[in-house]
Parts: structure tokens; C-alpha cells; sequence
């Protein structure tokens, strides 16, 4: 991608709508290859990585033009490597990355080059990443290809050092290569996630928004398989959910386009 | 004058206009204390497990397709460009449209009418699983054969190259697998060589032109002491046998495996520079204005280099000489340019042009190749209607949503 940027769009955007704002430039220390972005609406706040430069960024909610992070997570002692994905948990505080196969948690205001809380290993991770603040879980996707699928693995949420994980959904009838970015609706217990298929393919077939149960545990096929002819998805990748208005929005990469279904189904 | 008489000589502006001051009335109740984060996470968590009925059908809902149309797409549905390169021979100009996928072919002085929605391409090569174009980023056109090669930055990790007059759906006459992420593309026609940036692993790649399938590079710039950091825009300066590659300045420290942030660069080698080498020279600092700088192409007659400066919106252009921290020579910038996000430069010293394409407006815009400060260009190619903004998401990975502006987030 040649231009990186975060842009804002109303709600109510479509089509050709422009954004409100837009958050681009040198200051602002974004690359392309954000694969997570994350909004904290406790404490007006958004995180991004940076996985060119081993980075955590943290920018004010109202960032525009070239605004510099409020605060940034790099360095030796944090461990980060080129991980691409992450999760904020304002309920306790906390950001979480996936980093080298398990998770590394760090305080919510944690800034420079400081080492995690807690760390997690041999999580499998690779793939997205959610808290359920509610059920006190943190839910991992990992990645994987056609010959050695990925799954989602639901630890509890404090779960650190070599913690076995207490449910995995994974195998042929979950239709899971790929687990990337998700979101849970506490609520009602619901985990949405994207399967964009195999890395490195143009038309990799067989993606969807999927949604499990917290509570599934083995080869369960989604309860809903978002994909389709009318859902015009191609390769689902983004995923987020407005429950105020019961819809659920998803980034496709291939499409270039961000899609907004109402959904009440899991609301 | 009394207020009635100040307010009936009040003139009309059409703007908002102070009519009055009151003093607020005194507050005698008791003011809403502010509430500490702590506490909003509380009242948050207990918002959230308020409602909760997880249990109320998971063991029973049945799996389930629920194809459904998208209630609202966001989407440009015009073509956005990310590279450029000029046949001389066809006087054909060439635009890599990174937002659609493919290359759209104009004739060089095809120039768009401010009143006209769009000037239509003569010729496009689509995007997709035949041709093997997706997120294209770099752009070369071989100035004897016409063959155009097309640099896949995501997901396909493959140059394609094309016959100078490809249309439509084709397979490309030739394949090269590469790295991932690369980027722009150089080419030595002397030599035969071929130079990609490559941003995932800090390095140059260097293959025969005419390499195809699974063939390895021929050499390969890397290491800590290169000080490539994200490298973008590659160009090289055959008089001289120099290499110059442009930086963004996302950096890895290798001896502590950590990320570091540095100032945008471009950093220059020996042309044949190979393994572990130092620059020659690093041009960076306040005074290049370098801000995320991108595509770049050397005019070895004149001495100079032009760069794309996508963050600054501006093409800038230093002596081939330059080092440290020194200002460009020359700088277009504006809003009569109508340079918006470059990321790619031509110069064309037949006609004695210089070209951007632009990732913010749907455009690739020429100017004299001298030109500098806030100039209009001689020529512009536009692809959407003057007013259509371009909303520049590409590869988008991941969304969010901010509940307290209503607002989603949409990240490349």
C-alpha cells in the first residue's frame, strides 16, 4: 500500500462520502501493515502498531492531520517484535499484543521502553485478538494455511506463563484458515471473527465473518457464516460492531471497502 | 448608541456576528463532579454485564448462513494512483491505480477540462488473479521494448510484466516471485539488473531484468550498517553509479531485536553495493523537508533527483551531490498543483517534464521540469469529477469504531 493513513468516516457514510478526518504524515509515525486499530471510548483513545518499527502507538481520540501518539510502547525491555495486531481493555486497564506465539500484556498508560505485566506462552497466536471483560476471557485467533489451519483459543483473561488454554475452536467444520481480526459481544456471549483464507492468494475462496459462542469448545461450524453473493465480501479481514444500532462493520481488503450489515442476530 | 440602534446598524455580513453579552446567571446548586477514568471503567463494566444472556441460545442455534446485503459500503469507486512511467516511444503515459488494481494507459497530452467528470484511459490492464495485480505500487516501462513491469507491494508477492500494448485480462509474458512487501522499482539498462525495495526486510534486491519464476536475486543490500528503514523509493543515477533509496524511518535494531524510530532519509550507495554496506552519503533533516518520501527518479544530465514527498504533499528536488541536512533546490507545492499524497515521480527529459501521481486525488499531474513553488501544472489526467475527494483506503486490515464521535476507523 503506498500511502499509509486512518481515515474517520461518519457512521452514516457510503460510497464516494470523503471522511471527517484524516490522520497521515511523518509525525504521526503510522506505516502501512496496520492490521488492528483499536478505540478505548473510556478514556477517548486509540491504539495502532507499527510493525516496521516494533511499536505500540497511542493517539487521542480526535487525532487528525499530523498529530504525533500521546504515547508510544517500543524498545528492548517490551518484547514487541513485528506483531501486527492488539487489544485494549479499558475495563482493566490494559493493552494486549500478540507477540512471538503468545501474548504480551502492558499497562493501559504505559509508555517507552517498558516490560510487559504479563506474559502468556505458547498461545498459538498469530492471528486476532479480544477481551471479554465480562466473562473475564482473552480470546486468540492464529493464523495458518490451507494444509495447517489456524483455530480460536479462549484462555482466561489473566491467564499467564504456560496456562493451557480452556476451550479451542478449531478443525475442517469451522471453516477456519485464518482467524484475524475479532470482536465479542459481552452481552450475549458472541465472538465475531473474519477468515479472509489463505495468505498470498487472490481469490482464496471460502471466507467469511463467523460467529461462535464463548462457551464452543471443539469442531463447531459458526452459528452465522456472514459470506455470500449479497454480502459481496471477498476477503474479510476488519471486523468491529456498533450495538447501539445492531450492525456489524467489516474491513475487505480486497475490495478496498468497509461494509456495514445490521446484524441484531448477536446483539 | 443604544442597543436598538446598534442592531439596526448592523450590516449584513453573512457570517455569525456578536449581538450581545449577558453575564451567566450565579449557579446556587451543586456543579457535576468530574469523574475519574477509573471510575468510567467501572461503570462501564457493569454497563456491559447489565444486560448479559449469553446463555440464552447458544447451545441451540443451529449453524447458519446469513448472507445478507451491507446496508452502506464505503468505497472510492474511482481510480487512485500510486505509480507512473512514460512511454516515450507511444507517447503513452502509464498509471498504476492501486485503489481499482490495474494499470490505466493515457496518451501523454491527455489532459482533463476542469469542467469534465474524467478523461477516459485508452488502454487498461486490469487488476486481479490474472494478472496478478494487487496493491501495484511500482511501475517501470523498459524505454526500448515497451514491456512494463508492474511491483506488487501485498498479498501476491509477484512482478508481472507486460507487453508495451496489454489490454484487458492477460497472463503476463513473465513472473518473478519476490519478497514480501516490495515497493519501488530501478532499472540498469546497461547491466541488465533490476533493483526492488523491499519494506518487510530492510532491504535491496537486485535480479537480472529477465528474471522469471522462482530465480534468486543476484545480490542483496542488508544489514544494520545500510541503514535502509523502511525503504520506499529506489532510483539510480547510471553516470555516476549511484544507488538512492528513499526511507521512512521505521527502523529495526537487530543487536537488541527492537523497533526505533529515525528521521525519513534518503541514503545513498555505490551502485553495486551489495551485503552489509554504509551509505555513502544520507541526505535527512529538518531542512529536506523529507516526509515520508516515496517514489524517486534521477535526471543524471542535470544532476538532480526528484521525490515524491507523500506526507508534505510536494515533489522536492535535490542535487545529486547533496548530503546531510540541505534544503531542495526546488519544491512544487500548493494548492494550484493540485499535488496531493504522492507517492511516484517521472522526468521526462524529452519533453523536459516532470509527472506525479497523486494518492489523494484521483490524479497524475505534469509540470515543466523546472518548475517550483505553488505553480499550476501544464497538464493534469484526472480520473473522477474535480470534486470527488479521493478516500485513499487501501489494503484495509482492520476497522474500529469510536462510539463517543460516531465515527468508524478505517487503518491501511
Amino acid at each position: 500500500m503506498a500511502h499509509a493513513q486512518i481515515a474517520f468516516f461518519a457512521r452514516l457514510a457510503k460510497e464516494n462520502t470523503p471522511p471527517n478526518r484524516v490522520l497521515a504524515g511523518q509525525k504521526t509515525l503510522l506505516s502501512r501493515t496496520m492490521h488492528d486499530i483499536r478505540y478505548d471510548d473510556v478514556h477517548d483513545e486509540f491504539v495502532v502498531n507499527n510493525p516496521f518499527a516494533y511499536a505500540l502507538l497511542v493517539f487521542a481520540g480526535g487525532a487528525s492531520g499530523d498529530d504525533a501518539p500521546k504515547r508510544i510502547i517500543q524498545g528492548p525491555k517490551t518484547t514487541i517484535g513485528g506483531s501486527s495486531r492488539l487489544e485494549i481493555d479499558p475495563v482493566n486497564n490494559e493493552i494486549l499484543i500478540p507477540e512471538g506465539g503468545g501474548v504480551v500484556v502492558f499497562d493501559r498508560m504505559a509508555n517507552g521502553d517498558v516490560p510487559p505485566k504479563r506474559k502468556l506462552n505458547n498461545a498459538g497466536s498469530g492471528g486476532g485478538i479480544v477481551v471479554d471483560p465480562v466473562h473475564n476471557l482473552l480470546i486468540l485467533g492464529s493464523g495458518g494455511n490451507n494444509r495447517n489451519p489456524g483455530g480460536i483459543r479462549i484462555y482466561d483473561r489473566t491467564a499467564s506463563g504456560d496456562t493451557k488454554a480452556l476451550r479451542t475452536i478449531s478443525g475442517p467444520k469451522t471453516g477456519i484458515i485464518r482467524a484475524l481480526q475479532m470482536q465479542v459481544v459481552p452481552s450475549t456471549g458472541w465472538i465475531a471473527v473474519t477468515q479472509p483464507g489463505e495468505s498470498g492468494t487472490f481469490d482464496p475462496g471460502g471466507t467469511f465473518v463467523g460467529f461462535w459462542s464463548i462457551n464452543d469448545d471443539g469442531d463447531v461450524p459458526p452459528r452465522w457464516k456472514l459470506a455470500g453473493p449479497k454480502s459481496t465480501l471477498i476477503k474479510p479481514r476488519g471486523v468491529a460492531l456498533i450495538p447501539g444500532h445492531k450492525e456489524v462493520i467489516v474491513a475487505d481488503m480486497s475490495l478496498n471497502a468497509v461494509l456495514v450489515y445490521y446484524f441484531p442476530e448477536i446483539f | 448608541m443604544n442597543r436598538a440602534s446598534m442592531a439596526a446598524a448592523r450590516q449584513a455580513t453573512g457570517e455569525p456576528q456578536l449581538v450581545a453579552i449577558h453575564p451567566l446567571p450565579e449557579m446556587d446548586g451543586e456543579m457535576c463532579q468530574w469523574e475519574p477514568a477509573a471510575a468510567s471503567a467501572n461503570v462501564l463494566l457493569t454497563a456491559l454485564a447489565q444486560d448479559v444472556h449469553v446463555s440464552a441460545d447458544w447451545e441451540t442455534k443451529p449453524p447458519g448462513n446469513a448472507d445478507r446485503a451491507p446496508a452502506r459500503i464505503i468505497k472510492d469507486t474511482y481510480p487512485t494512483y500510486s505509480a507512473i512511467a512514460v512511454n516515450l516511444e507511444k507517447d503513452e503515459v502509464l498509471l498504476q491505480d492501486e485503489n481499482l488494481f490495474g494499470i490505466k494507459v493515457f496518451n501523454r497530452t491527455d489532459n482533463t477540462p476542469p469542467t469534465a467528470s474524467f478523461t477516459e484511459p485508452k488502454r487498461r490492464i486490469a487488476g486481479g488473479g490474472v494478472t496478478k495485480m494487487e496493491f501495484n505500487c511500482g511501475l517501470y516501462v523498459d524505454p526500448k521494448t515497451g514491456d512494463i513491469y508492474s511491483v506488487t507491494n501485498d498479498t501476491i508477492d509477484t512482478l508481472t510484466v507486460f507487453p508495451w500494448n496489454a489490454e484487458g485480462v492477460m497472463k503476463p509474458k513473465r513472473e518473478l516471485y519476490t519478497p514480501h512487501g516490495t515497493f519501488g522499482i530501478s532499472v540498469d539498462e546497461d547491466a541488465g539488473e533490476m533493483y526492488l525495495t523491499v519494506q518487510h526486510q530492510n532491504s535491496v534486491v537486485v535480479y537480472p531484468k529477465a528474471a522469471a519464476g522462482e530465480d534468486k536475486p543476484l545480490r542483496e543490500l542488508v544489514g544494520p550498517k545500510t541503514q535502509l528503514e523502511d525503504p520506499h523509493g529506489i532510483a539510480i543515477d547510471y553516470k555516476n553509479g549511484l544507488m538512492f533509496v528513499s526511507n521512512h524511518g521505521n527502523a529495526i535494531v537487530e543487536a537488541t531485536d527492537s523497533g526505533k524510530f529515525e528521521p525519513p532519509s534518503i541514503t545513498v550507495y555505490p551502485l553495486k553495493a551489495s551485503g552489509d554496506t554504509a551509505p555513502l552519503r544520507i541526505i535527512e533533516g529538518a531542512r529536506t523537508r523529507l516526509d515520508w518520501p516515496a517514489g524517486m527518479r534521477v535526471d543524471s544530465e542535470h544532476g538532480e533527483l526528484y521525490v515524491a514527498n507523500d506526507g508534505e504533499s510536494s515533489i522536492i528536488v535535490f542535487k545529486i551531490t547533496d548530503s546531510g541536512n540541505v534544503a531542495p533546490t526546488r519544491v512544487i507545492r500548493g494548492p494550484k498543483t493540485h499535488v496531493l499524497n504522492p507517492t511516484d515521480v517521472y522526468v521526462d527529459l524529452r519533453h523536459n517534464e516532470i509527472w506525479a501521481a497523486n494518492m489523494g486525488n484521483h490524479s497524475a499531474v505534469v509540470f515543466p521540469r523546472t518548475a517550483s513553488g505553488d505553480v499550476a501544472p501544464l497538464r493534469v489526467i484526472r480520473s473522477a469529477p474535480i470534486e470527488k475527494k479521493a478516500l485513499a483506503i487501501g489494503n484495509p486490515g482492520a476497522v474500529a469504531y469510536d462510539r463517543n464521535r460516531d465515527e468508524i476507523l478505517a487503518p491501511n
